[in-house]
């Protein structure tokens, strides 16, 4: 009873904090951030990438032989500071990188570190992934230009809504919120013709739609970033019956609220710091 | 695909449509006599050089809908075992549990158990007379791994990240059902004090796990 008490109370105590912490932390708070990688220069040749811990020496994620068009998949890592280094693949870990950067982690939050531009240009762009809910039906979509062969883009679904617009090679633009469902993607570049991509944005998820350079054209890839339930429940779950919060009948409840207002003065009397608004709390007590 | 939006197709396309398709046969054309005419032969980039390349989808690696459903769940530290059945909202938009104490529940129309996304599961904490499913729920501790059963015969498993108690008068909708990038698992039921006149918990108790 004591144990279950305690920890009913450091439950509600969690809570409080992070209801205190609030936005700022969304999904995930004791959860880290998620992290990944991307390689989206075209002539630039496979890489190992080093993602280091800066608060915690030796921890981190090596990815090897990480070839142009390649998106990992997500990692989770605790909430800090990270250093992410490229190297020509097979370098060894000890040999000046090639790029570097650092990326701060926030808990609940998930970033894409990419390497982009022209091998004579690289640069590494830290990304930013929303988690957050998209309305009701709405998915999101967002254009990221690793095609140097099409540059600037432009890019559209079939009811009129710009993805991209004159996207410039390394770019990438915000999430645009579009209805959920399947539709077309008009994929082009200036006054050239485009071309119509069938594609299924599921209402709830996020994507990325990755233009590529491949030997036989553009590569358009939508790359699902985060998915949610397509039908999100309104509001809270009614799942009990009372059962096991007391016998139902008035006696026992006047004499567990008689109890419980006893302890709670007895706290107050005593000094105790707890937090006694959720000292009358929970089925347990009665 | 057309079909989908013709009227919007049809208002707003089709002027620009006509006087686009001329100026590709025009550049076509152009383009085809300058290729023939040209003197030098296609060297690295036969199929690109010279004109726009064309887009094509290689792959688009989405979350599939054939994920296999789930069918049991259990809870080893808790002792907390049980079949699975398909539950839903009502008309309210409310999660609604199984009817059956014993039984819990999968959220059929949102994320499967281990596709990518927040899968929901729901049960009774208690009945009108005991403890019900998921009466040991608020006992989880982070770390603690919850099994998932499939129809395929394979068996997730998913490790606790946190425990969370919220008022049902502020659940926290964003950050139990927002997107997520790995694939998540929710174990949803009650908790706080029964509001008997209302005959109602007044919070919810979600255990948030993630695939491992």
């Amino acid at each position: 009873m004591t144990t279950r008490l305690t920890r009913g109370l450091s439950v509600l105590l969690l809570a409080g904090l992070l209801a205190l912490v609030g936005g700022v932390s969304a999904a995930g708070a004791a959860d880290g951030g998620m992290l990944r990688l991307a390689h989206l220069s075209p002539d630039t040749p496979a890489v190992d990438v080093y993602v280091d811990s800066v608060d915690t020496p030796d921890t981190g994620i090596v990815l090897t032989g990480v070839p142009y068009g390649t998106v990992s998949d997500y990692e989770s890592v605790p909430a800090g500071m990270y250093t992410v280094s490229m190297r020509a693949a097979g370098a060894s870990a000890t040999s000046a990188p090639v790029l570097s950067t650092t990326v701060t982690v926030a808990a609940g939050s998930a970033y894409t570190v990419a390497g982009v531009g022209e091998f004579a240009a690289l640069g590494l762009a830290v990304i930013s992934d929303d988690l957050t809910l998209p309305a009701p039906g709405q998915a999101r979509a967002r254009v990221v230009n690793a095609a140097a062969t099409l540059a600037p883009a432009d890019v559209s679904l079939a009811d009129g809504t710009e993805l991209a617009g004159g996207l410039a090679f390394a770019e990438q633009t915000d999430y645009v919120s579009v209805p959920g469902g399947t539709t077309t993607l008009q994929v082009s570049s200036g006054s050239a013709p485009g071309t119509d991509l069938p594609v299924d944005l599921a209402s709830g998820s996020t994507y990325t739609v990755l233009l590529l350079d491949s030997d036989s054209g553009v590569e358009v890839r939508t790359v699902l970033d985060a998915a949610g339930p397509g039908v999100v429940p309104t509001g809270g779950v009614e799942a009990g019956g009372g059962g096991t919060a007391g016998t139902g009948t008035a006696l026992p409840v006047a004499l567990g609220g008689i109890a419980v207002l006893a302890v709670a003065g007895l706290l107050v009397t005593a000094g105790r710091r707890l937090p006694h608004r959720y000292a009358v709390a929970g089925r347990h007590s009665a | 695909m057309p079909r989908h939006a013709p009227h919007r197709r049809r208002t707003r396309r089709r002027p620009g449509l006509t006087a686009l398709r001329w100026s590709l046969a025009v550049v076509a054309v152009l383009a085809g006599a300058v290729a023939l005419l040209a003197p030098t032969g296609g060297t690295a980039e036969p199929a690109v050089s010279g004109s726009p390349p064309a887009p094509v989808v290689v792959t688009a690696d989405q979350a599939t809908s054939d994920t296999p459903t789930p069918v049991s769940v259990s809870v080893p530290s808790v002792d907390l075992t049980s079949s699975l059945v398909s539950i839903g909202v009502d008309p309210s938009g409310a999660l609604v549990p199984p009817s059956d104490y014993a039984q819990a529940g999968w959220f059929s129309q949102g994320t499967a158990p281990g596709a990518v996304g927040p899968a929901v599961l729901a049960g009774h904490v208690d009945s009108r007379s005991g403890p019900a499913v998921f009466f040991r729920l608020e006992e989880i501790e982070p770390g603690a791994r919850v099994l998932v059963g499939r129809s395929d015969g394979s068996t997730l498993t998913f490790e606790v990240t946190r425990v969370v108690e919220y008022p049902k008068t502020d659940f926290a909708t964003a950050e139990v059902y927002g997107p997520t990038v790995d694939a998540q698992l929710r174990l949803i039921t009650c908790g706080g004090e029964f509001d008997r006149t209302r005959r109602s918990y007044t919070d919810n108790i979600v255990v948030f796990a993630r695939q491992v």
